[in-house]
């Protein structure tokens, strides 16, 4: 008897595994992740603008010099001066637009107009704005008549970077960044919150459809309910973990090689230097929060680490809601039947989904804390919480929770599921369910 | 010996008693018919015996012990509405089933390809189910049932969905399987073949037992005092040669036949008057060319038990 769910759970594995649809999802599914994220970056290679002509009419005659020594401005962009009214410029087909600053630029530094033919860039106009204002400051300075006033602005200019380094008990350091942190948890928790429903709703779906075809009838002659319940959510489980799996495997084996041969010389010698702790913020070339990332997402532990840790709350928390979406695919005939009762799993999903999303302003708050330990929430909230280094009893005690919740909400999916898959006709509330649960 | 002995057994779904301490004995061997009208507790007692759903109380016997999970394994269920999933293929299928019954592939693979040949449908190993239509699917449902031969075989509406040919067939394999021992439970509405398959049955009507039995014997018993004479002659002389020992009677328009004028008549005697008697009066009053005693068929048994049963509780109600 106890072999039976072995046989369930092959025939739901093996049914969805050998599909053509999945293969093609866990493979393509990286890839396509990949190039959603290079893409601004491939556009931006790949785009440069046309070239653009702007006559500069400056009759403040402070503005001009600073913008033509301006080295940050864009190569397609070349200027011009000239004192002819704006309209006449415009009349010229070769202008393609025309900046006017005032006279009184020092006393009305909002005094700057910009006529465009077509459409206007960002790039362009926050370019004029932060010259402008440079230029506009530096000249209200001068008015104080400070010596050595250039010298001293550089001495006093500082670039700032935060390295927080959180001290375990093993004395150990790791450094992290709480931008970066909160990414990788948002990353984790969106595939938990897409795995969530997306496999809960297929063990739901799968269910109805036995149900409909009187399959259930035949399969129920040799297999105790509970049984062919529990086989289909493991089965489909299975399932999700093998594509986590190989997700995992070809990160890691992207981060191994993949990115160290793609990465610029330079960056890659930065990496390293922090790697070895031995980063001097005053020579670096790189953004440190860029560098910290890309060492981060080099190293192969780290990554293993949080897969592993994701595929723990990945399997919980799918047995607890696909538990959740199995007796209300047995309770109901068609989907659209189902659609009122499944808000009892998809608004906890969302809810935690939302939360996770402000976890980062404090990973430590009561709220984070109490909704990683509920098991309606915990999975996505604890995930959002874990890159941030916290108390690794937390993560224990919460995934113990969430298991054996699992075993419980099971019990009760699994005393529903007996009577409501021989229901039919009549769409059940929440107080049949109720009902079902209590029979002997 | 009795291979289901089911005690007393009561099981109750809020608002209404699906069995009302129901006992049935199943004689090993035997095609046991298992009747009565839509909605009566039919289903459930198999369900019972399929050990799907528990009973509130009462106990069930297999062969000798108290049912246990273990048993499944060795009972075969057609469920009344029963399917199969559409994306697999037959063979495989078929392999899944056989493997829940407790069969090693090797010898499910074995009897499937006895079975497969037989009904002729080898061709269909590789086929998916969703390519079937639905009397192909019932031979598959019909083999996974019966492949791993079971002591105790429990149909629900067999032959629904079946063509003549096919229901023969089916027939044919039902009564081999009994003569190779195993036992059948037969649920239908379909009283001819209880008439022609079952040696037992009981009716169950609004969650109570109302009536079982040997179905020779009841159809005997329910028959007793009802006869069925063909003859030449005088109605009327008949009618007055009877007298008073007839309670009611049915004639039928003459007849033309090659021999002459015939009438059918179906005469239901007094309680006490004896058979030999009513052969004598008749005897006297015309030409008797054939007599018999005209047992009722399963369908006016049905009938009249459900009816009788149904008015009682009224009654009772009232």
């Amino acid at each position: 008897m106890h072999s039976n769910i072995g046989i369930i759970i092959s025939r739901e594995f093996s049914e969805r595994v050998a599909k053509k649809s999945f293969i093609i999802t866990t493979l393509l599914m990286p890839v396509l992740m990949l190039i959603l994220m290079a893409a601004p970056a491939l556009i931006a290679q790949f785009s440069t603008p046309s070239h653009r002509r702007i006559a500069v009419v400056d009759q403040s005659g402070l503005v001009l010099p600073a913008l033509i020594a301006d080295k940050s401005a864009p190569d397609y962009l070349s200027l011009v001066a000239s004192s002819a009214p704006v309209d006449t410029l415009l009349a010229d087909d070769e202008t393609d637009g025309v900046l006017l600053v005032g006279s009184d630029i020092l006393s009305n530094p909002s005094d700057v107009k910009l006529y465009l033919r077509d459409a206007g860039s960002m790039a362009l106009e926050m370019g004029f704005q932060s010259v402008i204002k440079e230029v506009v400051e530096a000249e209200r300075l001068k008015n104080y008549n400070i010596e050595n006033l250039s010298e001293i602005m550089k001495e006093i200019e500082a670039d700032v970077h935060l390295q927080t380094i959180r001290v375990d008990e093993t004395g150990e350091s790791e450094s992290t960044s709480s931008a970066i942190s909160f990414f990788v948890g948002l990353a984790m928790t969106f595939i938990l919150y897409m795995f969530l429903l997306m496999y809960g709703q297929m063990v739901m779906t799968s269910i109805i459809e036995e149900k409909n075809n009187r399959v259930l009838e035949l399969v129920v002659s040799s297999v105790k309910p509970m049984q062919l319940m529990l086989g289909k959510i493991i089965g489909v489980g299975l399932v999700a973990v093998v594509q986590v799996a190989i997700w995992g495997v070809l990160i890691c084996l992207m981060s191994a090689f993949l990115l160290p041969v793609l990465m610029p010389e330079a960056l890659s010698q930065e990496v390293a230097l922090a790697g070895a702790g031995a980063l001097d913020g005053a020579d670096a070339r790189f953004n440190p929060e860029l560098v910290q990332a890309v060492s981060l997402l080099g190293s192969v532990g780290y990554i293993a680490k949080l897969f592993f840790m994701m595929t723990l709350f990945l399997i919980g928390g799918f047995l607890f809601f696909a538990s959740i979406f199995a007796a209300i695919g047995s309770a109901v005939d068609n989907i659209q039947d189902a659609s009122q009762l499944q808000s009892f799993a998809i608004i906890p999903i969302i809810v935690a989904l939302m939360f996770s999303l402000s976890v980062g302003n404090d990973p430590n708050s009561p709220m984070a804390v109490w909704l990683s330990m509920i098991p309606f929430t915990s999975p996505m909230v604890m995930l959002s919480r874990i890159p941030f280094d916290i108390a690794p009893w937390q993560v224990w005690v919460s995934l113990a929770i969430l298991y054996v919740s699992f075993v419980f909400m099971a019990w009760i999916a699994a005393k529903i599921y007996r009577v409501g898959i021989f229901m039919h006709g009549k769409k059940p509330t929440i107080k049949d369910l109720v009902r079902w649960a209590r029979y002997k | 010996m009795d291979i289901i002995k089911a005690e007393n057994i009561t099981k109750r779904f809020t608002g209404h008693t699906a069995l009302d301490n129901v006992s049935v004995s199943i004689r090993e061997g035997s095609i046991y018919g298992l009747l009565g009208p839509n909605g009566a507790g039919k289903t459930t007692l198999i369900r019972i015996i399929n050990h799907i759903t528990a009973p509130d109380s009462g106990t069930l016997w297999f062969g000798g012990h108290r049912l246990v999970a273990g048993d499944v394994a060795r009972i075969g269920y057609l469920p009344e509405e029963r399917g199969l999933y559409k994306k697999m293929r037959v063979g495989e299928q078929a392999l899944f089933f056989a493997k829940l019954k407790g069969m090693k592939t090797s010898e499910a693979t074995a009897e499937l390809k006895k079975w497969f040949e037989r009904f002729g449908i080898m061709g269909w190993w590789n086929k998916k189910v969703e390519e079937l239509s639905k009397g192909m699917a019932q031979k598959i449902q019909f083999i996974v049932t019966v492949l791993h031969r079971p002591r105790l075989l429990i149909f629900d509406e067999p032959f629904s969905g079946f063509d003549p040919i096919n229901a023969e067939l089916l027939k044919k394999e039902i009564l081999r399987l009994r003569d190779e021992g195993a036992t059948v439970i037969f649920s239908t509405h379909n009283m001819e073949s209880v008439e022609a398959l079952c040696d037992d049955f009981t009716l169950i009507n609004r969650s109570h037992n109302i009536l079982s039995g040997n179905v020779a014997e009841v159809r005997r018993r329910m028959g007793r005092d009802n006869y069925r004479l063909t003859f030449q002659g005088d109605p009327e002389a008949l009618l007055a040669a009877l007298g008073n020992n007839v309670a009611a009677h049915k004639l039928s328009e003459p007849v033309e036949t090659s021999e002459g004028v015939h009438f059918n008549a179906e005469f239901t005697l007094h309680p006490g008057v004896d058979m030999r008697s009513f052969i004598r009066c008749a005897n006297e009053a015309v030409e008797i060319v054939t007599f018999d005693r005209a047992l009722p068929t399963m369908n006016e048994i049905f009938i009249r038990a459900v009816e009788a049963a149904n008015a009682g509780q009224q009654s009772v109600g009232d």
